[in-house]
């Protein structure tokens, strides 16, 4: 059985999905990765019409059970310290984050 | 018989008859779990000891003061003669996945350890008005990420209560636990493939999956967002179908909560089946999985669970019940490949917000600049499982496999809905009012036996995920014991929005076997 | 020398004016709060919560798509657009993909001989390729080595409209965005100013020999906050591009950022490694499900369009092109100078011409709202009227406007009790003239000896003595007869 998922498609979706893995658990994760990847090529064989529509959701979603859009209502939220007293880092009512590098040229 | 011993409904004719207190009530229960809990779940557990494996660990965060201040709330008006809900003094705990005002909301996780929720979770929060008791936050897989409990951060993790070498099933471990060893007589644990139906088996409880969108989802927090489900956790049908009468309904915060009319599940509850279709497929009676060589392996499921089911349907039908034999569901088996496509897609999605900057971890370690800082975070805060998910997520969302995997596999979940509008059908050939099956492939298995195969793991789930995939409600009732004296589980499945129904055929199932010897046996941790 | 032409297309990020934002209850408009205080657990992605959307957005997105031409889908879905950055608290932000509300659509954009090449007026029509509902991600700001952030703007509610690569000139993308800033307004839908980011472009830009039709690589433009910096901008790097072809070297699809103090761009980073959205549906929310009564309710009362107005307005008045578009540029306006048009019944010219010379003078320097000025339209045309009936002249009508404005009376009123009426009693005139010839003997000699060129002055003085009520045709003649 030939893997799905090499070492370097591995590692770019570790780095895209801000990950950064030992090598036991990147070892341990691949494999299972490519285990599931098997186990869903069991749809590739599933006889699908082509007028089979995708489901967002099991239950279809009619105009009898689907809620209407929100008014537009300003409801004061009164918790934002409290939101804000979660953050790891603020100053000055900013929440603070390291800086992003960015390429600037010519 | 303690007070902790009893029913919900039990409990509400005792305080409306002026026989006890909700206080009382609380204290019992909080005397239940002193003595059956042990330490509740932390990041650092050290060495699980001998007297951890005996005991249940359901808890992660026991809020006793604030079920004392809801108790004496309860108390207060029924002494002023005050109109009270209909929960009133029943103490409950809530899955750890659920956010309550002012309490450590975790997850089961590393990364939201510290993490104390400012706003209350819809249902928690419409239990609370009801009248009922916070008691604590169980334990749950990290994310709900699991069938086991064994995967979440706090360890120890849940115990079966019928046996403490095995695992409780999961990922609403600690609620069906909290459950099964009477330390509460209601939880609010959460469905996406079985979460709450299979743990319910392995712990001999009663588990409910509602149709998608009946119960809001505000509050908690996502794993697969087109899949997930709040539910009641009891030890009877009356108790689950008192509870989700509570947390049912539409709500202003979550727009995919349907607004179809919550139908009234108690007043039926006990009218018997008679006419009633209860419908039993041959698909329900086998797994397939993979045999590990790139092929497919199909095995029948263990005769004991097959007899508990079959029994059930006799006992249905001497109540005037008809059985529908071979009804067919063929796409059964697709549930837990599309299961691998869709739910990873959404949760590598839902985890991405954890990443040190509002909330949660943020590592400790030095950063250069912020991709470090989110690397070196979430690389500390999750655990393997939501780890696996995030990049089985990423790879079959990427824009060239999207088509290949993630819109291939909602187009097999309409196949697999299909399978149920076709049994559903009142027009069609089997109309039936509810499929009878078993919950599990098997009954609890050891801890660390399966734990680690993320394959096998999720296989457990073969028999649960369609009713997720198809958005229908479920039912698992405890259905007795295999020769190991622990509990197996049946399911009923029914069409969208007819958990009356399942209430009405669970409760006559469950009034015409109260006599039955398995009844009568109670959990090994309270023998 | 080989001709080269540009090749423009604008993604233009368009803030609604609702009053909260697209998923949550918080208000919209945060401008003067303070970091932080304008948000809640939905837009600050707490774990649990759920978006819900607010139906005011979908009404002003149907209103913008319905004046871009563009068709208003029955059925449209939002997706997620999954990327990591710190002002995104949820790591996804919630947009439309490939099932949008709009589909398709253009501008047709008046291109003023001004701004011509050739230095005539010609149509550009710009096609619209996107027109989608999105939300607004927060604010960070520099602060040496660390990034601030405040979460006050996230989920404010956006239409970003992207155009086909239709535009030539830069003078052409600064029109479009002239003209969309004023249908926006026009509509009411957004403030659209470019210096709050209301309304926010980025420029993809590239150049061919002109006749081509291929399209080549091409560079984005960022971070460009006013009209005048778009056109300086995309001129500039058209300039740059054609020197780099010229000198032999390939156009790069840089993303290039504007920085306005020094007029120079600046590289942000490589297109190559464009992220990967992995867009798919927001299972959060439902279909946004546009029934045909719903979209008549909303588009019931949609009014003319600015240019659509502007062209009537030339053709049922008359009126000069360049009257018609001053008279059209804001709404308020032009329904004003209609009104007073439809009271006055005289000639169109003559209002716009009061309206743009004196009335508009006042509008800008007090800063008032043409809708609610004192000195309606309905007291304009009455003004007018009397001018033409001779009951006062110019100069009386030109100062009585901001007297209607200052105190709210009709015009009529305060010339009756001021008396403001002009004199046309012969005999008063008479005696006035008379004083005027008597005291101006040596005048009246110079008059007489040829130089009749001063009666001009004597009507001056009779005016002068009667405070300017005189009727200055009647003056003149009692004048011309005395001195024969
Ligand atoms: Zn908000």
């Amino acid at each position: 059985m030939s893997e799905q998922i090499s070492v370097e498609i591995f590692d770019h979706l570790v780095d895209l999905a801000a990950l950064e893995l030992n090598a036991k658990q990147a070892d341990y994760l691949r494999r299972q990765l490519n285990n599931q990847l098997a186990s869903v090529r069991e749809l590739e064989a599933v006889p699908l019409d082509e007028d089979i529509p995708i489901s967002l959701h099991g239950v279809p979603y009619e105009v009898e059970n689907s809620s209407a859009p929100r008014e537009d209502e300003w409801i004061p939220c009164l918790d934002s310290k409290a939101i804000l007293a979660q953050a790891p880092q603020v100053e000055d009512q900013y929440i603070v984050v390291p800086d992003i590098p960015h390429t600037t040229l010519k | 018989m303690d007070l902790c011993d009893l029913s919900a409904l039990e409990l509400s004719r005792l305080l409306g008859e002026k026989k006890t207190s909700a206080v009382e009530i609380l204290e019992s229960s909080l005397r239940r779990i002193g003595e059956v809990d042990g330490r509740p779940g932390s990041l650092n557990a050290g060495e699980i000891t001998p007297n951890d494996r005996s005991r249940v660990h359901a808890m992660i965060t026991l809020t006793e003061d604030l079920a004392l201040e809801q108790a004496r709330e309860v108390d207060r008006k029924l002494a002023a003669g005050e109109k009270v809900g209909p929960l009133a003094g029943v103490p409950f705990t809530v899955k750890d996945i659920f956010c309550v005002k002012d309490t450590p909301s975790t997850a089961g996780s590393r990364i939201l350890a510290n993490f104390v929720a400012p706003y209350t979770a819809t249902p928690v929060e419409r239990m609370v008005a009801a009248g009922a008791l916070m008691i604590g936050k169980v334990n749950l897989d990290e994310f709900t990420y699991g069938s086991s409990t064994e995967s979440s951060a706090f360890q120890p993790s849940t115990r079966n209560p019928w046996d403490t070498s095995r695992v409780p099933g999961g990922s609403s471990g600690g609620s069906t636990a909290s459950v099964a060893a009477y330390e509460v007589p209601l939880s609010l644990g959460t469905d996406t493939a079985g979460s709450i139906r299979q743990p319910a088996a392995f712990c001999g409880v009663v588990g409910v999956k509602p149709t998608y969108g009946r119960v809001s989802r505000y509050g908690l927090i996502a794993f697969a967002s087109s899949l997930d489900c709040p539910g009641p956790v009891s030890r009877t049908v009356t108790d689950a179908a008192s509870m989700l009468q509570v947390i049912a309904g539409p709500d202003s915060h979550d727009a995919t909560a349907a607004t179809t009319p919550v139908s009234d599940y108690l007043s039926n509850l006990e009218m018997g089946v008679r006419g009633m279709r209860i419908g039993l497929s041959p698909d329900y009676f086998r797994i397939t999985f993979p045999d590990g060589q790139g092929g497919f392996k199909e095995q029948e499921l263990p005769a004991e669970i097959e007899k508990a089911v079959r029994h059930a349907a006799d006992v249905l039908a001497s109540m005037g019940a008809e059985i529908v034999e071979d009804v067919p569901m063929p796409n059964t088996r697709y549930g837990i490949p599309a299961y691998f496509v869709i739910s990873r897609v959404e949760a590598a999605s839902n985890l991405h917000r954890y990443d040190g900057v509002k909330y949660g971890l943020r590592t400790t370690q030095n950063y250069t600049d912020l991709k470090s800082m989110y690397k070196l975070t979430r690389n500390e805060g999750f655990g393997l499982q939501p780890k696996l998910r995030i990049l089985m997520g990423m790879y079959v969302s990427a824009a060239q496999y999207s088509e290949q995997y993630y819109k291939r596999a909602l187009r097999v979940r309409t196949l697999i809905r299909r399978d149920f509008e076709a049994a559903f059908d009142p027009a069609g050939n089997y109309r039936l009012d509810a499929l009878l099956t078993p919950t599990t492939p098997t009954t609890a298995f050891e801890m660390d036996a399966v734990y680690g195969d993320s394959v096998l793991m999720q296989y457990a789930d073969q028999l649960t995920v369609p009713a997720n995939h198809a958005g229908v409600p479920g039912i698992s009732l405890p259905g007795g014991l295999d020769s190991a004296q622990l509990p197996i589980g049946i399911q009923l499945l029914g069409a969208d929005y007819s958990e009356d129904k399942l209430f009405r055929v669970a409760r006559a199932y469950e009034m015409a076997t109260e006599s039955e010897d398995w009844r009568k046996v109670k959990p090994k941790v309270l023998r | 020398m080989t001709e080269y032409e540009a090749v423009i297309g604008l993604e233009t990020h368009i803030q609604l004016n609702t009053k909260t934002k697209i998923f949550c209850s918080c208000k919209a408009d945060s401008w003067a709060d303070e970091p932080n205080t304008n948000i809640c657990p939905v837009c600050c992605g707490l774990p649990g919560v759920l978006p819900v959307l607010n139906k005011a957005v979908v009404e002003k997105a149907v209103v913008l798509a319905n004046a871009m031409h563009s068709e208003i889908q029955p059925l449209s879905y939002f997706d997620r657009k999954n990327y990591f950055y710190p002002d995104l608290p949820k790591g996804y932000q919630i947009s439309q993909f490939d099932q949008s509300l709009g589909k398709g659509g253009y501008l047709d954009l008046p291109i003023p001989a001004a701004n011509s090449f050739d230095k005539k007026a010609y149509i550009r029509r710009v096609s619209i390729w996107k027109l989608h509902i999105e939300e607004d991600a927060g604010k960070t700001k520099n602060a040496g080595n660390r990034r601030f952030i405040d979460f006050n703007r996230c989920g404010v509610p956006l239409v970003e409209m992207v155009t086909g690569p239709d535009l030539r000139t830069a003078d052409e993308a600064a029109q479009y965005l002239i003209r969309l800033r004023q249908l926006l307004r026009w509509l009411g839908i957004s403030e659209a100013d470019m210096e709050k980011a209301h309304l926010r472009c980025d420029a993809n830009v590239s150049i061919r020999v002109k006749g081509e039709t291929v399209l080549n690589p091409k560079t984005e433009i960022k971070n460009v906050n006013s009209i005048e910096a778009v056109r300086d901008a995309i001129a500039t790097e058209i300039d740059r591009q054609v020197r780099e072809v010229e000198a032999g070297h390939r156009i790069e699809a840089w993303t290039l950022e504007w920085d306005e103090d020094t007029g120079s761009l600046k590289k942000m980073r490589s297109k190559e490694t464009e992220a990967d959205y992995r867009y798919f549906r927001e299972p959060d929310l439902l279909p946004i499900r546009m029934t045909e009564e719903w979209k008549a309710k909303i588009l019931a009362g949609f009014p003319e369009l600015p240019l659509q107005r502007r062209a009537r307005f030339v053709e049922q008045y008359g009126l000069p092109e360049y009257d018609a578009d001053i008279l059209t540029g804001e709404r308020r306006l032009s329904d004003y100078y209609e009104e007073a048009v439809k009271d006055y019944g005289g000639d169109p010219k003559k209002v716009s011409n009061w309206l743009m010379n004196d009335v508009l003078r006042m509008i800008n320097e007090q800063g008032l709202n043409p809708s609610e000025m004192k000195l309606t339209p309905q007291a304009l045309a009455s003004l007018l009227k009397l001018v033409d009936g001779g009951t006062i002249n110019i100069s009386t009508g030109k100062s009585l406007l901001q007297k209607v404005q200052d105190t709210g009376r009709t015009p009529e009123a305060i010339v009756s009790e001021e008396g403001l009426g002009k004199v046309s009693d012969d005999s008063a005139i008479r005696t006035v003239c008379e004083e005027v010839l008597t005291e101006s003997p040596n005048e009246v000699a110079s008059y007489k000896a040829g130089k009749v060129t001063l009666i001009g002055w004597f009507v001056g003085q009779v005016m002068k003595k009667m405070r300017g009520k005189a009727d200055a045709a009647m003056a003149r003649s009692i004048l011309e007869e005395l001195l024969k």
